[in-house]
């Protein structure tokens, strides 16, 4: 099937789902609304998703070609993130059965997600600076509203004022870039742009060297790098508990996808730039991420600076992107933002659901949480422990494939630093298993047992389980992501 | 062979934990017992293994070998197993001290029991992992599978200050795993075949990675072993984790370490151990006459068995490595087998010391030496178990840890006559175990004392430990007889003498 086709079908599903989801919003009736609206979007990413298997499973079987349009590429590498970032939004809109049950403005909710989502998958298609950055604003601009969804919270409105202001400054910046290298290049089209700046000596440009830096500017911001990551703790905390979900694990991976698209495939002969760029950046996340996490009090922010981490483990992968280690690198890329998006869904929909039922996500609340929340305690435990890298669950076996790849890349110091920082987070991630295990309640805490709510504890034993089969059978994922780096050459 | 005995030994308590567990969910009786029907399938398995190593006199060379089947294909990790004669011994040893803290925990752990029995046999089936996975990755995996139940053994049924006891302990093993797994990876990326496969790595890796690894390494065995000054997590572990676990932590988690000594710096970093070898001896002896002159002021009984357990330790690093540089092979075997058979008599030593210290606490309410008094009079049986596993642990000739640790002296001298000095060890060790003998069995018995002394079931189950002791003594072939080839062919592949 042409990439063309494949993007039309995308975008007739979620328009036409998500316009249909926000016309509920007409009806008088509360749970009409309320329930039309989930099954209805429920119905359209399942759709799109058994409709992403259908066709990534097609593409692998007839040893297709990569194929490619003007504006989208149809490969396995835009298949898998697509495949991610699907199975994020599933998991999202079903636990916000229980977590958003009863805002007014659902039917909004829904649809906002359902077109952000739109955003993501035609982000993993993008094969044109253009076509980027209209998916770009497609994915961000709901997610400015989502966040801000709590309209009578002030957390909520600053998470969405800071993360729509942060948002809008690194589309700009994003569209600087773009014009420059269309100053430079006279084409917008990722490959023209390849061979344009190939066939110059124009790659030796000051100008292009400022386009790389806006474009690694522009794209952090979403990657939450590393000195532009100063919005994310304030929104993750703010902003509805299901949306930070979306946001560290869905929107972020998107900006993963594109930066492999514009480094790795345009940009590979100023590789010597990016990389030490990316090797600094990396680096910097993660440690700063992990240093900070440390020090929280609060679940929701604690997983927003582990989040920041995590960014920094997988932009390992970025500074060894060249030869000789590219593949093993961009296979820990494509490894960890998987792996990556599906234990920080569960850890942070188990903070959605303490949050609801509890009303608290301060750490020392969740003093001997097990006896009151079983099903949520183990998820988070085994989700945290996963992020930490313990084997055999998933995070262990992308970090190793990172570690590995930067120590084949000649940057054994960044492996070093990396097991490091995995030795320093499991300081942060031990901490609440053991206030969830260990510790007594404290004072007046209540003792009772919680009914859990069903649908996201069956999400969390969902993700439990992603985190557990793929832990011990990695070549699950592993070899799909050979197999889209492969395709990429 | 034609059943996979090896994955059944792990798999048997990991698969069966869960069982034990709900059936400990509709009664907690029932999941003691199961539990004790499963260690003593899992030890009759390891016997059989055992025995048909020993009389097919294959110690030098991996059988039961499983594998290799490809994990992650095109990564080097595979699934492979097999046992020599070093595995198989400490497998040995793991099943048996399974079994005895089954039995003894029946006493011991009254709370939150069918969790408490998921992690017996979850930490049995991965440390079975640990001595019996020929791929680097694979051990790794087992090695970290290990710290999670220990972590809640330590957090949830320790003493007073169990929280810090339990943290502190992840936070060091898990920093000296990572950068353990450094070691490797580097050893898989800098090795003609690119492979995690330890049989297929022996003799190839290049001398600067030797170096490196075995740098690395050192932090994940270092700490396990543990050597001083990485060892401060030990006293704090033991103390507070109950008794039956301190006999898992002293008997089979510091093999850990032990082990991966023995397996990957002997075996396949062997150059720069043998070029090395004296640092490694440096770091032994330290930990040897630490753990000795550190016990000795010890107040509290089980601090000072935890600082013997440091102390016995030490000689496993002695030996192997002074083995590993003799000059001669008479030596070497000495050192080599002397520091595996120091593994297996000082799992069953310590392990009924700890045990008879929870006891101790649990009949007493206390632990402190200067407080327990006239236990003679007050708890005659406790005062003869006590008695007996403190000769186990200053190694008198009536058991086999004296034979271990005259072997390792021996092999020592043999390298550097000034090595002779370690015969202090065994000297101070004998010292403060008899001035604690002293102090509480042969001291007046207080008035207005009541003990409650051991109950017959239990004093067997402490007094089973013995065995393996006794019998070695004078059966030492029953476990040299697979070592000693294993310790020759690991100095011949180093390079000695020839």
């Amino acid at each position: 099937m042409s990439a063309n086709i494949v993007i039309v079908d995308y975008a007739a599903i979620f328009t036409v789902g998500s316009l249909l989801v926000a016309s509920l919003t007409l009806s008088r009736r509360a749970a009409v609304r309320q329930n039309l609206a989930f099954y209805a979007s429920l119905a359209v990413i399942a759709a799109s998703l058994l409709f992403t298997l259908f066709n990534f499973s097609i593409y692998l079987a007839s040893n297709s070609r990569p194929s490619y349009t003007n504006l989208f590429h149809e490969d396995p590498l835009s298949y898998f993130f697509a495949l991610t970032v699907q199975i994020v939004s599933l998991l999202v809109m079903l636990s916000s059965r229980n977590y958003m049950w009863g805002d007014r403005n659902l039917a909004v909710y829904f649809s906002l997600l359902l077109f952000s989502t739109l955003g993501m998958v035609l982000l993993s298609f993008a094969a044109d600076l253009l076509m980027i950055i209209v998916a770009w604003e497609l994915m961000s601009i709901p997610t400015y509203v989502l966040a801000g969804l709590r309209k009578d919270n002030p957390f909520s409105n600053e998470a969405s004022v800071k993360y729509f202001l942060l948002g809008a400054f690194s589309s700009g910046i994003l569209l600087y870039a773009i014009s420059l290298t269309y100053g430079l290049t006279g084409t917008t089209n990722l490959t023209a742009v390849l061979q344009a700046l190939q066939a110059s000596a124009t790659h030796l440009d000051p100008l292009t060297l400022l386009a790389l830096a806006l474009f690694i500017a522009g794209f952090g911001l979403k990657m939450s790098v590393v000195p532009f990551h100063m919005w994310i703790p304030d929104a993750y905390e703010g902003a509805p508990t299901t949306i930070s979900t979306f946001l560290s694990a869905g929107t972020k991976k998107a900006g993963f996808v594109v930066a492999i698209r514009v480094f790795v495939v345009a940009l590979p002969f100023l590789s010597t730039n990016w990389t030490t760029a990316f090797a600094i950046l990396a680096l910097a996340t993660m440690t700063l991420g992990n240093v900070a996490a440390l020090t929280q009090r609060s679940l929701t922010r604690m997983l927003a600076y582990s989040s920041i981490a995590q960014a920094g483990y997988i932009l390992i992968g970025f500074a060894v992107a060249t030869e000789p280690a590219k593949t093993l690198a961009l296979i820990g890329v494509l490894f960890h933002a998987f792996n990556h998006a599906i234990m920080q869904s569960s850890a942070f929909l188990a903070a959605a659901a303490v949050d609801r039922l509890t009303g608290r996500v301060s750490l020392d609340s969740f003093a001997s949480l097990w006896r009151r929340m079983p099903i949520t305690s183990f998820s988070l435990a085994v989700s945290l422990l996963a992020l930490a890298g313990i084997p055999p669950l998933n995070g262990f076996w992308s970090k190793l494939v990172l570690f590995t790849a930067a120590i084949q890349g000649d940057m054994a110091w960044l492996a070093l630093a990396g097991v490091l920082n995995s030795a320093l987070s499991l300081g942060y991630y031990a901490w609440v298993i053991k206030r969830m295990y260990i510790d007594e309640p404290v004072g007046s805490m209540e003792q009772g047992k919680i009914e859990e709510p069903r649908v996201i504890s069956g999400v969390l034993l969902a993700a439990t389980a992603i985190i557990i089969v793929v832990g011990v059978y990695p070549s699950l994922i592993y070899d799909l992501a050979k197999a889209a780096v492969l395709a990429l050459g | 062979m034609d059943f996979p005995i090896l994955s059944l030994l792990i798999f048997i308590p990991i698969v069966g934990s869960i069982v034990v567990y709900l059936l400990g969910r509709v009664r907690e009786r029932l999941c003691e017992l199961a539990s004790l029907v499963i260690t003593v399938v899992v030890f009759a398995l390891s016997i059989y293994m055992y025995g048909s190593l020993l009389t097919s006199k294959e110690g030098a060379s991996f059988s039961f070998i499983e594998g290799p089947y490809s994990w992650l294909s095109g990564f080097g990790v595979d699934y492979y197993l097999g046992v020599d004669g070093l595995s198989a011994s400490l497998i040995l040893i793991s099943s048996i001290l399974s079994v005895l803290v089954v039995l003894g925990s029946w006493d011991l752990i009254t709370e939150k029991k069918p969790i408490y029995y998921f992690l017996i046999l979850l930490f049995e089936g991965s440390i079975i992992g640990v001595f019996c996975s020929l791929n680097l990755i694979l051990f790794y995996v087992f090695w970290e599978i290990v710290l999670i139940p220990m972590f809640f053994f330590i957090g949830v049924w320790g003493g007073p200050r169990r929280k810090y006891a339990a943290m502190k302990f992840l936070i060091f093993t898990y920093v000296g795993s990572v950068v353990m797994l450094l070691g490797f990876i580097l050893i898989y990326l800098f090795t003609t075949p690119n492979t995690f496969n330890i049989p297929e790595l022996v003799g190839k890796i290049p001398f600067w990675v030797q170096l490196l690894a075995s740098a690395a390494t050192f932090a994940g065995f270092g700490v396990k072993l543990p050597v001083v000054p990485l060892h401060t997590w030990l006293p704090d572990a033991h103390v507070e984790a109950p008794a039956p676990i301190s006999v898992f932590l002293a008997g089979l988690l510091l093999k850990m370490g032990g082990y991966g000594f023995v397996r990957v710096n002997l075996g396949l970093l062997a150059d720069a151990s043998r070029q090395y070898a004296w640092i490694f001896i440096a770091f032994g002896i330290l930990t040897m006459f630490y753990g000795a002159l550190v016990a000795m002021v010890q107040r509290d009984l089980k601090r000072m068995i935890a600082l013997t357990s440091i102390n016995h330790m030490g000689f496993v690093l002695l030996g192997s490595f002074a083995g590993i540089s003799a000059s001669t092979t008479q030596a070497a075997v000495y050192g080599i087998s002397g520091a595996v058979f120091q593994m297996f008599n000082h799992a069953a030593a310590i392990g009924i010391l700890f045990m008879l210290s929870g006891y101790i606490h649990e009949q007493a309410g206390t632990r402190n030496i200067d407080e327990l008094k006239g236990l003679r009079v007050g708890m005659p049986k406790t005062a003869l178990v006590l008695i007996l596993g403190s000769l186990a642990g200053m190694s008198v000739p009536m058991y086999s840890s004296f034979l271990s640790e005259w072997m390792v002296i021996l092999g020592a001298i043999s390298v550097n006559r000034w090595y002779a000095l370690t015969v202090l060890i065994p000297i101070l060790t004998v010292a403060y175990f008899l001035w604690m003998i002293k102090r509480t069995v042969l001291s007046p018995l207080p008035e207005h004392t009541h003990y409650h002394d051991l109950h017959n079931r239990a004093m067997v189950g402490l007094l089973l430990y013995l065995v393996p002791l006794f019998l070695l003594l004078i059966f030492p072939s029953l476990l040299l007889g697979i070592v000693d080839p294993l310790s020759l062919s690991l100095y011949q592949a180093a390079g000695g003498g020839r």
